[in-house]
């Protein structure tokens, strides 16, 4: 069910268009099972706006362009409705909102509040009935007989399934969710109450400032003019809803242990119901926050975490990235990319067992295997035992590997030392800047050869001129920079910038929202948000249904020397 | 919820303007065709199981070659040029001697050779249908020489390319074809 909308320019501004056409023939579904719950039929209808699959487990079959076949499992209601069912904007085709909420009234068009009577095109249509909507789904012609726009699939529905989607289609963004009045938004940070406070100020500060300057802005213009302070408030947003409306956000602290979380959670929703989670802090794994999201379709954007769930199917968290297992990841890519390093002999991972190391190890060992790639030896390590010398040689010629993976951290001089001393030495050895934090330039200098370094960071920027301004942009033509010139990143710094980059995400997603406050509208707008250049990861990158903004990973070495430079030895996206 | 409308409109018409692939109306062509030389840049891709694609060699195949750029998660334009892809390997009865069907990711972070294979299989592509990745600056290179550079992988529009083996122009074709005129197209340049 895509609506492609084409324009037609009008002198001064509005324009528009959706055409569909052609017509398909209906098919009839047998209807010899037993009736479906309410709850049931909304699943089913769900499962054909969402994945194109009818209840039969086929996928939707229709025409595209006129006489393009295509699949429900290529090509989806929700491709272009979105998955809140407001439309988009997309290569030039405009999508119209087919949510319950506008379907079944009329669409007027204003031009400077004027109600345009005789406007000949979409999205200008009478109000959809059930009738009219199965005629636009099937044959692409709206309520008013006007065609709409080829791109949008002719879907050869037969009766059954054209009343289990168009029953789904009237729950769809039906009603704002909690969180949202006509007069305010409101949002939640989680914070751990064991968080340094440095942290925890550090990720709050630009959200809080943010949302203080989005209100104060509103309340500047309401001054004894009144309404005419108010339009010209109205005029400078290009939101007016968002002007009218103000964003609260409050602070989640969660007690004790992880256990507990869950229930005080479910408490503090209970008592102030918000509309999304922003940033959030916590010392350990996200997981239990995301399945909090995840079950009452709350969205939560970009916690400051390297521990995010790894998942290829929920929705409602937004993560700036997968964290210690991308740095997994991007080490099993480069040692891939590396033809020179022989595949007969093994590679080994020393692998601490510590949170940590669990999700470095398991970033290596998926992608490796993706690879398709021989097995690797693991190695674990207990929580604080410690690498010895006898250890590492006892591994080394037992194993002989051309590379060892060494996913431990901070302190890994004594192990590194060892490996570079042994007669038996790799040829590569893998750490993870993440894990080795601030001792990241501390490998020691006989190991420096042999070490590869996985670093999930801006490496260097440069300034561009755009229509925006000066900006900084990733610079991926400098490959060597003096090692005081590196950046060593920190908990702290690293949550204020993320922190910064929520606050521009949010800023545009609720002016591009224009008052449909829906939930899954605000995952939809920022997956088709523009790229973000971030001082942190150079660029965020969402993308529709896509979960994890920045999603490369430079491998870098230190040289030798009292002045050691760091090389980047890989592009950011390795393959 | 009028205005709330009208707001929608606004913001498709600002757009509309600032979009060059949007003035259509039903019935007549609706996309651009024009004929273009372009120099390659000399980079090496990678394909969906992961091996090395040197674009040179691709342009040099004696194969008839057809280009477009897309991205794994785009959800409107490029399943459509997809369909298209999918349905022409259909009506050539899967002969990848025939033509050699090439989509370049515009998404290199996102789109890796495990989620290019995803893709590919998504939509039944037989052999003679590649999806490439690369590098963000290579692929940036290629976008420049065909011309279709985009700073950005959500303002893109659809394109599809369709190189002549004999004297190495390209057909450009800027829109959505429906099936009946990319099979057209592509017989146009001996792909039958």
């Amino acid at each position: 069910m895509r609506k492609l909308l084409k324009f037609i320019a009008v002198p001064v501004t509005l324009a528009f268009v959706v055409l569909f056409s052609a017509a398909l023939p209906m098919v009839q579904s047998a209807s010899a099972e037993p009736p479906r719950s309410a709850q049931e039929q909304v699943k089913a209808g769900e499962q054909i706006y969402r994945n194109g699959i009818l209840p039969s487990g086929q996928p939707m079959q229709a025409f595209v362009k006129g006489d393009v076949p295509v699949s429900g499992t290529a090509f989806s209601c929700a491709s272009c409705h979105l998955r809140s069912g407001i439309g988009s904007v997309e290569g030039g085709v405009v999508t119209p909102p087919t949510n319950g909420e506008l379907l079944f009234k009329p669409v007027q068009v204003y031009y400077k509040g004027t109600e345009q009577k005789f406007f000949p095109f979409p999205p200008r249509r009478a109000a959809y009935d059930e009738k009219s909507l199965a005629e636009a789904i099937r044959d692409g012609k709206n309520p008013d007989g006007v065609v709409l726009n080829d791109v949008m699939p002719r879907y050869q529905l037969g009766n059954e399934d054209m009343n289990i989607l168009v029953s789904y289609l009237k729950t769809l963004s039906s009603q704002l969710p909690p969180g949202v009045t006509d007069s305010s938004i409101q949002f939640a940070t989680v914070i751990a109450e064991d968080v340094p406070v440095d942290v925890r100020d550090a990720m709050l500060e630009p959200l809080q400032r943010y949302v203080d300057n989005k209100n104060s802005q509103a309340e500047f213009y309401k001054s004894p003019r009144g309404n005419r302070s108010r339009l010209m408030v109205e005029k400078m947003f290009t939101s007016k809803e968002l002007s009218t409306r103000k964003l609260g956000l409050s602070q989640w602290v969660l007690k004790g242990s992880p256990e507990t979380w869950r229930s005080q959670l479910e408490e503090y929703y209970r008592k102030e119901p918000v509309f999304a989670l922003l940033g959030g802090v916590v010392n350990s794994e996200w997981q239990i926050i995301h399945r909090f999201s995840e079950e009452n379709k709350i969205p939560c954007l970009m916690p400051q975490t390297d521990l995010p769930v790894i998942s290829d199917t929920d929705w409602y968290t937004l993560y700036s990235s997968k964290g210690y297992y991308q740095e997994g990841e991007a080490a099993a890519r480069y040692l891939n990319s590396r033809q020179d390093i022989s595949p007969a002999r093994p590679i080994v991972q020393i692998v601490r067992e510590s949170r940590e190391g669990k999700e470095l190890s398991a970033g290596f060992t998926d992608t490796w295997r993706d690879l398709e790639r021989r097995e690797i030896v693991t190695v674990n390590l207990k929580g604080n035992e410690t690498i010895t010398n006898s250890f590492i040689e006892r591994l080394l010629a037992e194993k002989k590997p051309a590379a060892v993976i060494l996913w431990d951290g901070p302190d890994i001089k004594g192990a590194l030392t060892f490996i570079a001393a042994d007669k038996q030495k790799p040829e590569l050895v893998f750490v993870s800047s993440r894990y080795l934090g601030k001792q990241i330039l501390a490998v020691p200098e006989q190991a420096r050869d042999i070490t590869y370094v996985t670093y999930p960071y801006s490496f260097a920027q440069k300034v561009i001129n755009s229509a925006m301004g000066k900006i900084a942009v990733e610079d991926e033509s400098k490959f060597i920079i003096n090692a005081k010139d590196f950046s060593v990143r920190d908990r702290v710094q690293n949550a204020r910038l993320n922190s910064n980059s929520i606050s521009q995400l949010v800023t545009m997603a609720l002016m591009e929202m224009r008052g449909n406050y829906f939930r899954d509208y605000f995952l939809d707008v920022i997956g088709m948000a523009p790229d973000q250049t971030s001082p942190l990861f150079g660029r965020l990158s969402f993308g529709p249904g896509q979960r994890y903004a920045s999603k490369g990973c430079y491998i870098v070495q230190i040289t030798k020397g009292a002045e050691p430079e760091i090389v980047r030895k890989s592009p950011w996206v390795i393959n | 919820m009028a205005m709330r409308i009208v707001n929608i409109i606004g913001m498709g018409a600002v757009i509309l303007m600032l979009c060059s692939a949007g003035t259509v109306t039903a019935g007549e062509q609706k996309y651009k065709r024009t004929v273009d030389r372009y120099t390659m840049p000399d980079v090496v891709l990678t394909d969906q199981n992961n091996r090395k694609v040197p674009l040179k060699d691709l342009i040099q195949s004696k194969t008839p070659l057809v280009v477009n750029l897309i991205f794994g998660s785009c959800t409107k334009i490029c399943p459509i040029l997809s369909a298209e892809y999918a349905n022409l390997q259909d009506k050539l009865g899967g002969d990848p001697r025939k033509v050699h069907l090439v989509s370049i990711t515009i998404d290199p972070e996102n789109d890796t050779p495990k989620v290019m294979k995803e893709y590919l299989k998504r939509y039944h592509a037989q052999p003679g249908w590649d999806f490439l990745t690369g590098s963000r600056q290579d692929i940036d290179s290629v976008l420049k020489a065909f011309n279709a550079y985009i700073p950005n992988k959500i303002s893109h529009y659809p394109l599809t390319l369709i190189r002549s083996p004999e004297d190495g122009t390209w057909i450009r074709l800027f829109g959505l074809l429906s099936s009946a005129e990319f099979i057209d197209e592509c017989r146009k340049m001996g792909i039958q």
